[in-house]
């Protein structure tokens, strides 16, 4: 061991570069595993926890199974509270109102979930009951009086409280339906549980005092349910449910708290599913940099390990030498590696607050993924440093005594091509026939990818000497005579070169993919977001709107056209006879048509006609998505759950829209009004006259209407500004990795061509010794690896293509989101130029030490 | 009883398509404390011969025995064994450990076959004062010249006290005053330490300080020389370089003669 601690340490001392190079790879994929490891883990509870607080300990919510936002009435409050297995059963009124003097927020909050316009959340509790299931954290002063249910007390949380100057006993004013209103203000609470809610603009006032000021009386917005112990396990809570489900009947909906998370956690899936994979790429580019950067160690001590050999040292101690100096750099570099994942943890979580439009918790470091990480870690690092390990062991005492070393090829490289073969035919056949279900789409688009890359680069020694022949016109036209001797020189290490050009391919295979899938989501994304926000400005506010506000906006001079739209929750039951929730989004037909338009999906679609059937009544545009998802078209028959019960709604249309992940249908506002009893807008749509500007027209709006009614209003074109923003923010971490693996190409390339130019020293003394300049050995060296770039970039490339297009067909078959595949040419083009001068910059290194050889030194041989 | 002993030894290897035959049935012994140099041309097959004795490659025909041990006959491990324990190697090109210091490179072959050190350290001593660098133990090869760095190389193949030292042109890379310093302490582990040698060389001046020069030329031993050790230095480098003269003489008659 002593021995081993020896020449571990000085030779990992020796050499810095390799040293850095080496832990760079082991690093990379270390961090980039743990960072989206915990960037999901808490993104994940930071959702769950989110609507676990709002109903705290809660068991499960009873809610009105009808979109009824004035909530339903009180009276079964003692049904449920008596029903066997039921401890406590909790009332409040949820509302949603606004601070006096707090004036609307300028900017509409965006994520991926839609806009919101700010305000303050209300919860009407019963003071001495709720916090049976929901745990308030008094910071200042006290909660609300436990015997005085219709007093005139508020509690807010603290931050929000000092965001507005605020202190115990102060007088707060809200906007309540029975006018302003003071309430005093009682007591703070952390902004923790449920003082997160509506990012903690929430504040707790008496039941009774919430449904007075806000015209509910005899109503309650929800009851929580806490359930006997006995029921608190998962089998008996779920017949509970069933069982008051089924007590109560189709009026109410018996839910589980965590269910309203559903949502965005199924969002979160399918975008950390391509984060996963990334990672895994990552982690593969990073153990190639390990091969490679041992390999190198291993062809520049050669001699040395030779001469070890002579004095007695076995092969075995040999190649357990470079193992154990591999264990020491992956121990050194996973400890680097968890320091850096958690810091580009940071980075990332603040990315995935942006797309849930969310304040994340604080970052837990899950043990468990620390744990993996660096398993993954220390036997990638083995495992990338065995070959350069045991081609050690084999090396002879008589390299010694040698200046020229040798390599030799294996079978693997001989006969690679018969297993390259087999494996690309096999992907190829799976790609066209995909014979499974679409659940499993993702897994075996992954199979199939690992299977393409590692066929194509078993292919590559095969082929290289067709590589060589086609491409030696442009070698020949770029450098010369000299280029054909350095493209001809990439058939001599042929391992080596396929692994370097394997690791270019797949660097430029995913930019391809960041490209062509952000260049596709974008594009789709633009055009459905036209219609989405459609007209010129956007209206929205706190509260709901109503016809007068609709009206007001109309009667502005330089408005032309408003439409409303209102978006609200509504269960359906699917084609899968399972019942569902899914949004209904309202519109007007008649004053839609003049602001936007729908994109509609169908073939042959008439628009026009759409409209007017769901203007008559009875029918629905259902999204492509739901269409896509159950097989649905137009004259299909779809059931919402009205506030009668179930109602067939014919479809009259099918239009792209990603709202809610796509789960979206869109109906007429009269059909709204009539079955779902919902009266109030979420936002207008305004179309101005042309020729005005759309930032004076604004600000006309915002001076009339702005303060008394609450507006936020914004230009679309500031709108789709943020959603560009939004998207590219989501993109760039996928952006970030492409670029590190193009980056370990790169590596790869100096390492190899240094590595061959070491080996070719007493060859390239000679060729200098029979008259070739130094610029010419250069201009060899960077033909060598021109080739390199060339068929990396081409093969890349290809296989960029193909995998962009597995993945886009993996996402519609998932999550039903047909985009329409983009990757303008000029992307093509440039895919190959970036591996090119990739290439050549790589080879500048090795190229300037290829000509510093000494010729004297270099030819001098036994 | 010889501490070395070459039957009948064969090397081919092949050289593209063609067969080269490195050595064609040599047989070479060499006695315990006996100090040997082996001379000849280029291509004539003497360090295949040293390669061969030494462990490094296996023939293609013959035996060797090296202190009592048949090396055909085991495998590459326990050749290796022997080899670190009997076999001291001196380069042409030092072949030290860069990131080793003049004592730790010494001592190298002690901590290969996992021996404690600190029992050793009396006989390191000694052999820095053999070679002339007490003191600087502590520097690494870059700190040293080149013939510093080769009195270090030798130090190291004696540190086993191995039964046969074997040299591949040790001063071929030093100039004349500097390999005239290595050979003299080859011949001063002879004389006072009982070393066998054997050193492959093309320098007469160096072959001189030998006991016994062999000759090689095609692969076959074509004459040997017994130096008198009570002769002048000056006498055996002249006995050397009219033997080499009459051989080659000898190979321009049989060139012409094809």
């Amino acid at each position: 061991m002593k021995l081993e601690r020896l020449l571990t340490l000085r030779s990992l001392r020796s050499r810095p570069l390799r040293l850095l190079l080496s832990l760079f790879g082991i690093v990379l994929g270390v961090a980039a595993i743990l960072s989206i490891s915990i960037t999901n883990q808490t993104a994940m509870e930071s959702v769950n926890r989110v609507f676990k607080d709002t109903s705290g300990k809660a068991n499960l919510i009873v809610t009105s199974s009808e979109i009824d936002s004035r909530g339903f009435s009180e009276k079964i409050l003692n049904r449920v509270a008596s029903y066997s297995g039921v401890d406590a059963a909790v009332p409040s009124v949820q509302i949603q109102t606004i601070l006096v003097g707090d004036a609307a927020p300028s900017q509409v909050g965006m994520s991926f979930f839609g806009m919101e316009a700010g305000g303050l959340s209300l919860y009407g509790i019963d003071p001495q009951q709720d916090p049976l299931v929901r745990s308030y954290t008094i910071t200042s002063g006290s909660f609300l009086s436990p015997d005085q249910d219709d007093s005139a007390e508020i509690v807010l949380v603290d931050s929000y409280a000092d965001e507005h100057d605020l202190k115990v006993g102060d007088a707060v004013e809200i906007d309540t339906e029975a006018g302003l209103e003071q309430l005093r203000l009682v007591g703070l609470i952390a902004k923790e549980g449920p003082g997160q809610i509506n990012n903690g603009a929430f504040g707790v006032i008496p039941l009774a005092t919430a449904q007075k000021l806000f015209y509910r009386e005899g109503k309650v917005s929800q009851i929580d349910v806490l359930a006997v112990p006995e029921f608190s396990g998962t089998e008996a809570l779920d017949s509970l449910r069933t069982s008051l489900q089924s007590y109560l009947g189709k009026d109410y909906s018996v839910l589980y708290p965590a269910s309203q998370g559903q949502r965005m956690t199924q969002m979160l899936g399918s975008y950390q599913i391509g984060l996963n994979f990334l990672s895994g790429m990552a982690l593969f580019v990073g153990a190639f940099l390990i091969y490679n950067t041992f390999s190198m160690t291993v062809v520049e001590r050669t001699r040395e390990f030779g001469m070890l050999r002579t004095i007695g040292m076995s092969r075995n101690q040999v190649t357990r030498q470079v193992l154990i100096e591999a264990v020491v750099l992956g121990i050194v570099g996973t400890a680097l590696g968890i320091g850096l994942g958690v810091l580009m943890a940071r980075g990332l979580t603040g990315v995935m607050e942006l797309i849930l439009g969310l304040a994340l918790t604080d970052i837990a470091v899950p043990i468990h993924a620390v744990i993996t990480s660096a398993v993954v870690g220390l036997a990638v690092t083995l495992i990338a440093a065995i070959i350069p390990a045991w081609q050690a062991g084999k090396i002879s005492p008589l390299e010694a005594l040698r200046i020229r070393a040798s390599s030799n090829e294996g079978c693997l490289i001989r006969f690679g091509w018969i297993i390259g073969s087999i494996l690309l035919l096999v992907s190829t056949f799976i790609l066209i026939m995909n014979p499974f279900p679409y659940d499993v789409q993702f897994r075996v688009g992954s199979m199939v990818v690992v299977m393409l890359f590692l066929g194509g680069t078993l292919l590559i020694p095969a082929t290289v000497s067709i590589w060589v022949r086609m491409i030696h016109p442009i070698m020949r036209l770029v450098y010369g005579n000299i280029g054909r001797l350095g493209s001809s020189n990439i058939q001599r290490s042929r391992l080596r070169t396929t692994l370097t050009v394997s690791a270019l391919m797949v660097g430029v295979a995913m930019i391809i993919v960041v490209w062509a899938m952000t260049d596709s989501f974008k594009g789709d994304l633009d055009q459905w977001l036209k219609g989405y926000i459609g007209g010129d400005l956007y209206v929205t506010s706190s509260r709901p709107m109503g016809r007068d506000v609709w009206k007001k906006l109309e009667s502005v001079l330089g408005v032309e056209a408003v439409t409303p739209v209102r978006y609200f929750e509504v269960d359906w039951i699917n084609p899968s006879s399972q019942e569902e929730r899914i949004s209904f989004m309202a519109f007007d037909p008649a004053s839609y048509s003049q602001v936007t338009s729908f994109i509609f999906s169908q073939a042959d679609p008439d628009a026009n006609g759409s409209l007017r059937a769901v203007a008559a009544g009875g029918k629905v545009l259902i999204s492509s998505v739901i269409a896509e998802k159950y097989g649905l078209g137009v004259g299909d028959s779809i059931n919402l759950i009205t506030r009668v019960g179930q109602r067939p709604f014919e479809v009259a249309g099918v239009v792209v829209d990603y709202f809610n992940q796509g789960l979206v249908i869109s109906g007429s506002w009269a059909d709204m009004e009539r079955h779902f009893r919902q009266h109030d807008a979420n936002a207008f749509l305004v179309k101005i006259t042309p020729g005005l500007e759309r930032a004076a027209m604004r600000e006309c709006i915002d001076q009339l209407y702005g303060k008394r009614e609450h507006l936020t209003i914004e230009t679309n074109q500031d709108i789709m500004g943020k959603v560009s923003t939004l998207m590219e923010q989501a993109f760039r971490m996928f952006d970030v990795l492409a670029l590190i693996a193009m980056l370990v190409g790169f590596f790869g390339i100096v390492n190899t061509l240094t590595m061959n130019v070491i080996e070719r020293t007493q060859e390239i003394g000679m060729l200098r010794g029979v008259g070739m300049t130094r610029g010419q050995v250069v201009r060899m060296i960077l033909a060598e690896a021109a080739l390199i770039g060339i068929i990396g970039g081409v093969l890349g490339l290809v296989f960029g293509v193909i995998l962009s297009r597995i993945f886009l067909l993996a996402m519609t078959a998932m999550s039903g989101y047909k985009l329409t595949y983009l990757l303008p040419l000029q992307r093509i083009f440039l895919a190959v130029l970036l591996a090119f001068l990739v290439s050549q910059v790589a080879a500048s290194l090795p190229a300037a030490r290829a000509a510093r050889i000494r010729i004297l030194e270099a030819i001098q041989y036994e | 009883m010889p501490v070395l002993e070459a039957r009948k030894l064969v090397k081919q290897y092949l050289l593209g398509k063609h067969q080269v035959n490195a050595l064609s049935g040599v047989d070479f012994i060499v006695e315990a404390g006996e100090f040997v140099a082996i001379m000849g041309p280029s291509g004539s097959g003497k360090s295949t011969l040293l390669h061969l004795i030494g462990g490094l490659d296996k023939p293609s025909g013959g035996e060797v025995t090296l202190a009592g041990h048949q090396l055909s006959i085991l495998k590459d491990k326990q050749v290796t064994q022997i080899r670190r324990r009997n076999v001291g190697f001196v380069f042409q090109f030092f072949n030290l450990l860069p990131t080793l210091t003049a004592g730790e490179n010494i001592t190298l072959p002690l901590l290969i076959d996992g021996k404690n050190l600190r029992k050793y350290q009396e006989r390191l001593d000694a052999l820095l004062e053999l070679i002339g660098l007490t003191g600087r133990s502590r520097h690494k090869p870059d700190q040293l010249s080149g013939g510093e760095q080769q009195r270090v190389a030798l130090a190291r193949a004696l540190i086993t006290e191995p039964a046969i030292l074997l040299a591949d042109e040790p001063t071929g890379n030093l100039d004349s005053k500097t390999g005239t310093t290595i050979m003299e302490l080859l011949r001063r582990s002879c004389d006072e330490l009982g070393q066998s040698i054997v050193v492959v060389t093309h320098d007469a001046r160096a072959a001189s300080y030998a006991d016994r020069v062999v000759f090689l030329r095609d692969g076959a031993i074509v004459s040997e020389l017994y130096m008198d050790k009570s002769a002048a230095q000056g006498d055996s480098l002249r006995r050397i370089i009219d033997e080499l003269e009459k051989l080659e003489s000898l190979g321009a008659e049989a060139v012409q003669s094809i």
